[in-house]
């Protein structure tokens, strides 16, 4: 009998342990938090651009809302102190004015984890004439309907002459990227120069049969479906009518859609096509650019493990480039390659009525306004309510006809 | 649902067997009643310790009970996640059973709640039960929850004349939904285990037990409108929070909540003439995981929790009966939260930690005094008092970014009751209490990353206020028993109370009335 009691009291304790040991063990050598200091340094690619004087350096820790925000002198390196261990995006910045181009000077480097005291971060910096054509105002997250629906095709892209000189949008490119929204789990692509491509789900096309100038201040508006979505069997609550959008993604009549007077884009690449260009209203990351050869469907590519087909696009090609997402907290969710958008843009929710556009740096003298282009859409871009189309005084070019 | 089909068939099987083996194996006792129930548990110094094997030597007879009671709670003063209205119906059945030498003793309990208009707690079926990472939202919406408690405790008759075994076993299950978008259904469950050994000698008796507790908690958050993503906070402690959305494509993921306790007990009791006393200790801990999304785990935070205690009872029977009870226990806790990296290799794709540490700490002190006495020692009491002191001192701290809060109060009650003896052995018992709170420090200072967030402004500084304010409460009850079987064994009896609550500067207040049906065998 006493046996059988030892027994039992030897099992009863060993199972116990058993249970409880590993998750005891786990955390029985974790201290309490300490701040740490972070070294940062530029590595500067500046091509034939001039050296800054310094830079703005700006550590984001998204997860616990957490910035830092100090400045680095022309040595190139800055040590940071009190920083929160956690994963950082450290983003360096500079403006420059000589010879009468203003050259951005821009570099991050995203979800790193700062876990370390004095951990040295290199941040590669690169150097660019301020863009031509920017991306302007995107109206992405849709509209509420008079009865509560959601409502999504009165979705638009202005894109606006930034620069001083005329520019041509003749078989210029729109391109949303795989992943469509914003996520952890990143696609792996194939090949040793996979970083040197971002990866387009779909793209859309300017016509190449016309020159399509766009002078100094002048917009283009690509509208999803270019109809005044104010119209009662469309939403009386759309914040636009977009029936002079320049152009439209069009891609058959239905009882809702119909061929409007914007000009048809090309459906370019667009693996498995549906009635409307509807883009994720939780925001999708988009790029315009120049195709330096003819873009053929067939040369499509597939994520490591899986079978969508998508469209290399090499970086260099790239005129400009804006990530959205869904809320402010997924901004470390980033899929753009940091040379093209350091940031990311968001208006915070869905069917909001709300669009993101740039910000106003500066305005001429004949009312033109320059828009901030520092390759970072967290700081170029702010919320405007409602959205509005050529908005501070964009103009729209001489061709369009039924504006 | 299958669970729920086993405890309650559990539970009807215990109530089976308490109530038809008092019945037989009661042999010529007294009827019990209420005030004879509360004094015996008063009277038996280790019934209330975590060591089963110390039943043996309470020398407690049999007795057992069924309860029927609905609750009403209202009021505005209160803190956010309680309901504006909330309502209980509950049942309950106990009992105790001398049984070759030893004593087995069981409970089983169900109650099924409704909460009206409630606040900021999306996912928790009880929020007050010292986890900190958890989500909130700014809709009002209604909550509803029931839930299961079966507790048993069985002790061995004395083996070689010395030796107690026992051993002690709790088993509570709870679901939960909250009503509005975003809404959560939750389900949480313990088991706990008390192996114990008590030890004679003489008038001395020593007493060790060990504790081992399970505890699982999983809540889904849902929308019931797709086409409306509602904005939720995930707090991490003193307000500080991290946004999330429920609906759509990076919908907040599932939580689970999963904790193990170990510890331990010493107890050593001593009887000299009508005096006796029990002294008792323990040391308890407890480490609960909190991870996110389960297929793709990411681990929330942890909690680790110290648990110290010190007791002493002191009772003296002769003609009258006294208690003395002081206890002094310390809870320290650590919330311990951790900075992960994806692995996005295609294989792979896990959240791999490379950082871990103690973001926050909760340290509470409680001291109590509590004095009651029993005028009449026998088997029932013909009235009684008693008065109580409680200091409770809550001090915690969110290392970086520095936030703190500290709640300091002190408790004074003061209770009576008395029961009349009516004719044809009925009786009425009629009982009033009243209990001051005062509020001695308390404070919020948040440096967090944002203080103009609803989580601050609407949370959080009404709840440091709620606990900050003096309060006095005045309850009184009024129950009537009478016998309802021709040997006098078993009893019914009828209860109303009513408890109502009032800050002692500014507005609002809160009523409690309870309605009771029970029956003693």
């Amino acid at each position: 009998m006493k046996n059988i009691y030892k027994i039992l009291i030897v099992a009863v304790l060993a199972l116990f342990t058993a249970a409880s040991c590993q998750q005891f063990e786990d955390v029985s050598k974790i201290g309490e938090i300490e701040s740490l200091s972070v070294v940062v340094k530029a590595n500067l690619d500046l091509g034939s651009a001039p050296a800054p004087n310094g830079f703005n350096v700006k550590l984001i820790n998204y997860a616990e809302r957490y910035e830092v925000n100090t400045t680095m002198g022309a040595n190139g390196t800055v040590t940071v102190e009190g920083i929160i261990p956690g994963i950082y995006t450290i983003t360096l910045s500079s403006e420059k004015a000589q010879d009468g181009f203003t050259y951005n000077y821009s570099g991050n480097v995203v979800n790193v984890d700062v876990v370390t005291n004095n951990k040295q971060i290199t941040v590669n910096v690169g150097a660019s004439k301020s863009g031509a054509l920017v991306l302007k105002e995107v109206y992405y997250c849709g509209s509420k309907t008079p009865t509560g629906g959601s409502y999504f095709r009165d979705q638009f892209y202005e894109i606006y002459n930034n620069s001083e000189t005329v520019q041509n949008v003749r078989g210029l490119c729109i391109a949303i990227l795989n992943p469509l929204t914003a996520t952890a789990n990143l696609p792996v692509w194939p090949g040793d120069d996979a970083s040197k491509f971002v990866y387009a789900s779909t793209i859309w096309q300017v016509p190449t049969d016309v020159d399509y100038p766009l002078n100094p201040g002048e917009s283009i508006i690509i509208a999803q479906m270019a109809d005044d979505h104010k119209k009662s069997n469309l939403n009386p609550n759309s914040p636009v009518n977009l029936l002079s959008a320049e152009f439209e993604t069009f891609i058959n009549t239905t009882s809702l859609i119909q061929n409007n007077p914007a000009i048809n884009m090309v459906m370019a690449f667009w693996p498995s096509p549906t009635p409307q260009w509807l883009t994720t209203v939780f925001g999708g990351a988009f790029v315009i650019y120049y195709p330096s050869v003819a873009i053929n469907p067939a040369n499509f590519i597939s994520p490591v493990g899986s079978t969508s087909k998508n469209y290399k696009i090499p970086i260099d090609e790239v005129v400009d480039a804006l990530e959205l997402v869904g809320n402010a907290n997924q901004v470390q969710l980033k899929r753009m390659p940091a040379v093209l958008d350091a940031g990311a843009a968001t208006v915070g929710g869905t069917y909001l009525s709300v669009s993101v556009g740039r910000k106003v740096k500066e305005t001429k003298t004949d009312g033109r306004v320059i828009l901030y282009d520092t390759n970072n859409s967290s700081e170029d871009f702010e919320v405007l309510n409602p959205p509005v189309i050529r908005r501070y005084g964009a103009k729209a070019p001489s061709w369009n006809t039924w504006k | 649902m299958r669970k729920v089909k086993y405890i309650y068939w559990a539970g009807a099987l215990i109530m089976t067997l308490i109530t038809t083996n008092s019945a037989v194996a009661q042999e010529a006792a007294k009827q019990n009643s209420p005030a004879s129930i509360e004094l015996l548990k008063a009277k038996s110094l280790w019934f209330n310790t975590n060591n089963a094997a110390g039943l043996t030597l309470d020398k407690m007879h049999d007795y057992s009970d069924l309860n029927f009671q609905y609750k009403i709670k209202s009021g505005d003063f209160k803190k956010s996640h309680d309901g504006e209205k909330e309502s209980t119906l509950g049942v309950s059945t106990e009992g105790g059973l001398k049984l070759s030498g030893g004593y087995v003793w069981g409970k089983f309990s169900y109650n099924n709640e409704t909460l009206r208009n409630t606040l900021y707690n999306t996912t928790m079926i009880n929020p007050e039960r010292g986890m900190p990472f958890y989500t909130v939202d700014k809709n009002m919406s209604d909550w509803k929850r029931q839930n299961y408690k079966l507790e048993m405790k069985v002790a061995s008759k004395p083996l070689w004349d010395k030796y107690i075994v026992g051993i002690q076993g709790e088993y509570v299950t709870s679901t939960g939904a909250k009503q509005v978008d975003p809404r959560s259904v939750g389900y949480f469950y313990t088991i706990t285990v008390k192996p114990g050994i008590a030890a004679m000698f003489g008038k001395h008796s020593v007493g060790v037990n060990m504790v081992y507790q399970n505890l699982v908690e999983e809540t889904r958050t849902t929308n019931s409108n797709g086409q409306l993503s509602q904005d939720v906070y995930v707090v991490k402690g003193l307000g500080n929070f991290y946004s999330a959305v429920v609906g759509g494509l990076q919908s907040l993921g599932q939580f689970v909540y999963s904790g193990n306790k170990i510890g331990g007990d010493i107890q050593y009791s001593y009887g000299i003439s009508d005096i006796n006393f029990i002294l008792s200790g323990n040391y308890h801990l407890r480490v609960e995981d909190v991870i996110s999304s389960p297929t793709k785990p990411k681990k929330e935070g942890t909690i680790k929790e110290e648990m110290m205690s010190a007791n002493l009872t002191v009772t003296k029977s002769c003609d009258n009966f006294h208690r003395l009870d002081l206890s002094y226990s310390v809870n320290n806790s650590s919330g311990i939260e951790y900075v992960q990296v994806l692995d996005n290799t295609y294989e792979v794709q896990r959240w791999v930690d490379v950082y871990s540490s103690v973001r926050s700490t909760y340290n509470q002190i409680d001291m109590v005094a509590k004095y009651d006495f029993f005028r009449g020692a026998a088997h029932e009491y013909k009235w009684k008092a008693g008065l109580f002191a409680n200091y409770r001192d809550n001090d915690d701290l969110y290392i970086l970014p520095k936030s703190k809060m500290r709640v300091e109060n002190l408790f004074f009650g003061i209770n009576a009751k008395t029961n009349i003896p009516l004719k044809l052995a009925n009786r009425l018992i009629l009982g009033a209490d009243f209990i001051y709170k005062n509020n001695i420090n308390g404070y919020y200072i948040y440096k967090g990353a944002d203080a103009t967030s609803p989580v601050i402004t609407q949370f959080m500084t009404p709840d440091m206020q709620y606990s900050r304010q003096d309060y006095y409460k005045i309850g009184g009850e009024v129950s009537y028993f009478t016998n309802i079987s021709r040997s006098n064994k078993s009893g019914m009896f009828v209860k109303v109370a009513a408890d109502y609550y009032k800050p002692v500067e500014g507005e609002g207040n809160r009523m409690q009335t309870t309605i009771g049906l029970g029956f003693t065998f």
